[in-house]
């Protein structure tokens, strides 16, 4: 049973230090990223096999695969557990101003009030793993780290059209950490900040879709909604100082021009139908207002670029850019439309096999093919529109010994290994792994811990 | 929930659960779910009013249902109408055809059950062999009767009940 299997069904083995410090804020994301918060009620099914009857089984949850049931701290009562060597994970806070030079390869937990993009927006799949071992979510700053933040600090004042960065590497080069790193970062320095943690689920049609006249796209109404509230609830100090540019009249209630931008959100979050519609009005406010800069944050990057899984009535495919959020995350990312301070930072993921970047975004940000390039193949004039313009941030493949030293004393530090705190250990899986952060951790480290 | 008499587990996805229609496989399943707007990963417990009443809409009589909507989708360059103006009523642009409407032609339930049971009965009446191996209840399709007819003498009839 594979390590992610039982982590989401709430079944391992705490590692005692966490249990000491106070839980980790990060519960367990639901599988729908916009599903409502109270899961339905299951009904009853009234049929019963024989087979299990004799069976004495004792009862057991849904997904319980029987394995890793936690124990309450207070039913650790044996003296092996009263032990002062339990510590609790250190770690200096993840602030802008501890960023310089020299924090480069030191680990830095996110601060447990402030890291609202943690809690409101959700984490990519491999991030939200690895938080659920660890006592704190925390990350290591890279010298890579340093780099794009300078590069941040100088978008700042700048249109987004000479700012819109994609991080690529190879699978496990920590894109995601990265990403997550600069989120939090902007939210601390007074950006307006929107972060989709993993825009597969926008184009992999998990998630309702209706048709919208007007603009002649499918909008995703219970997805938006969700959005609008997260934004929301991440920017709400910054947004009461926001007003509105432009009047929005929407069916049965109008939001005039020099209204609070916290009200013309609400009517999206409230009402479901006019979402989408409030989603593409907000973008297009924020894009005009100059006080605060704005981030547009997106991980798994290529899907808006894939066509969808969506279907229109007749059964013929839908393309991302027919879909309102990724039409207008697209038009951000190409350079249509502007935010007048801000950047766009969008994070390729190599995870997924049906989501792989296409030939027209690997071209645009000259990356070495995946399959052929002859002259031959089609490039969509689309997709090609809408690639143009960005700018390759690579992020590099191999840790340096520094930061992977990082990565390892945090990890034993929070008691989640069953290995001893030595050199030996530590390079050989630092080689095993080739430097690589995300082999480093899963394959190098958690593989000690025999599942 | 109860959809035209058909019981369809809450807890299901709705393009498999349609498929407990007679007639309805996984394929014309997804493609009911399209021409109504439900998402792939949609269950029973989360379609709405409107979609619930689409669906029966259809599946009551496939061929007398509403036709599916023309949704034009817009092109990159595409500038829509500011909020205030009406919207325009979709219509297909010059030259571009209107796909063909194939999900009408379905049949389900006792409609295809009746089709089936006047294909066996007319083969029969014209005295064809298929009519003949129907009516003594033997393999109709050239299988061996040697060994192994088994289903077709439980099943081969020609009053055949489904």
């Amino acid at each position: 049973m594979s390590l992610v299997t039982a982590l989401r069904s709430g079944r391992i083995a705490h590692a005692p230090a966490a249990t000491l410090a106070p839980a980790s804020a990060i519960t367990l994301q639901s599988r729908g990223y916009a599903a409502p918060a109270k899961p339905a009620q299951k009904t009853a099914s009234k049929f019963k096999s024989n087979k299990n009857k004799d069976k004495d089984k004792d009862k057991r949850g849904p997904r319980d695969s029987g394995a890793f049931r936690p124990m309450s701290v207070t039913n650790l009562t044996h003296p092996v557990f009263q032990s002062e060597q339990r510590t609790q994970l250190k770690l200096p806070v993840f602030r802008p101003e501890a960023i310089t030079a020299t924090a480069a390869t030191k680990a830095m937990a996110f601060p447990h009030e402030e890291s609202r993009a943690l809690k409101a927006y959700g984490l990519p799949r491999n991030i939200l793993v690895d938080y659920l071992l660890l006592a704190k979510p925390c990350s290591v700053v890279r010298q890579v780290t340093v780099d794009m933040l300078d590069q941040l600090d100088g978008a700042a004042a700048s249109s987004s059209k000479d700012n819109r960065i994609v991080l690529t590497g190879k699978a496990g080069s920590g894109k995601s950490y990265l990403m997550l790193q600069a989120v939090q970062y902007c939210i601390q320095k007074q950006w307006l900040t929107l972060y989709i943690p993993r825009a597969i689920s926008l184009v992999n049609s998990s998630t309702a879709y209706a048709y919208d006249a007007r603009t002649q796209t499918y909008g995703q109404p219970a997805f938006a909604q969700q959005l609008l509230k997260r934004f929301a609830d991440v920017n709400a100090a910054l947004l009461q100082s926001l007003t509105v540019q432009n009047s929005y009249p929407l069916e049965d209630r109008t939001v005039p021009t020099g209204a609070p931008l916290a009200d013309l959100i609400n009517v999206g979050a409230e009402f479901q139908n006019y979402a989408p519609t409030v989603l593409n009005a907000m973008l297009d406010e924020l894009a005009l207002q100059t006080k605060y800069p704005v981030l547009l944050a997106v991980d798994d990057f290529q899907a808006l670029y894939c066509t969808s899984q969506y279907r229109d009535p007749f059964f013929r495919s839908v393309k991302s850019y027919h879909l309102m959020l990724p039409r207008a995350l697209l038009e951000f990312a190409s350079g249509k439309k502007t935010l007048a301070r801000g950047a766009f930072l969008g994070a390729l993921s190599m995870q997924d096999t049906k989501y792989r970047p296409p030939l027209e975004l690997i071209e645009a940000l000259g990356l070495e093919p995946l399959g052929p390039s002859n002259p031959y193949v089609p490039r969509l004039p689309e997709l090609v529109e809408y690639a143009k313009g960005l700018k390759n941030f690579p992020v590099p493949e191999q840790l340096t010994v520094d930061e992977a030293a990082s990565i390892y004393d945090v990890w034993q530090q929070s008691k989640a290994l069953h290995i001893p705190l030595a050199d030996e250990m530590f390079l050989a899986k630092y080689t095993e792994a080739n430097g690589n952060a995300g082999r480093f951790v899963k394959h190098g480290l958690l593989e000690t811990v025999a599942m | 929930m109860q959809l035209l008499g058909i019981r369809l587990p809450d807890n299901h996805f709705v393009k498999h659960a349609l498929t407990q229609f007679y007639g309805i496989g996984n394929k014309t399943a997804l493609r009911l779910c399209a021409r109504v707007q439900i998402h792939e990963r949609c269950r029973i417990r989360h379609l709405n009013q409107s979609q619930v009443t689409a669906l029966t809409a259809f599946l009551s009589s496939p061929a007398n249902s509403p036709p599916a909507a023309f949704q034009p989708l817009a092109p990159p360059n595409y500038v829509p109408p500011p909020l205030s103006q009406p919207v325009p009523a979709p219509a297909p642009r010059e030259g571009e055809p209107v796909p063909a409407d194939t999900l009408r032609e379905i049949k389900i339930e006792s409609d295809l059950r009746r089709q089936m049971r006047e294909n066996i009965a007319h083969q029969r009446n014209i005295g064809s062999y298929v009519g003949r191996r129907h009516a003594m209840h033997l393999p109709v399709r050239g299988q061996r009767t040697q060994s192994n007819a088994k289903t077709a003498r439980k099943l081969n009839r020609v009053e055949r009940y489904n």
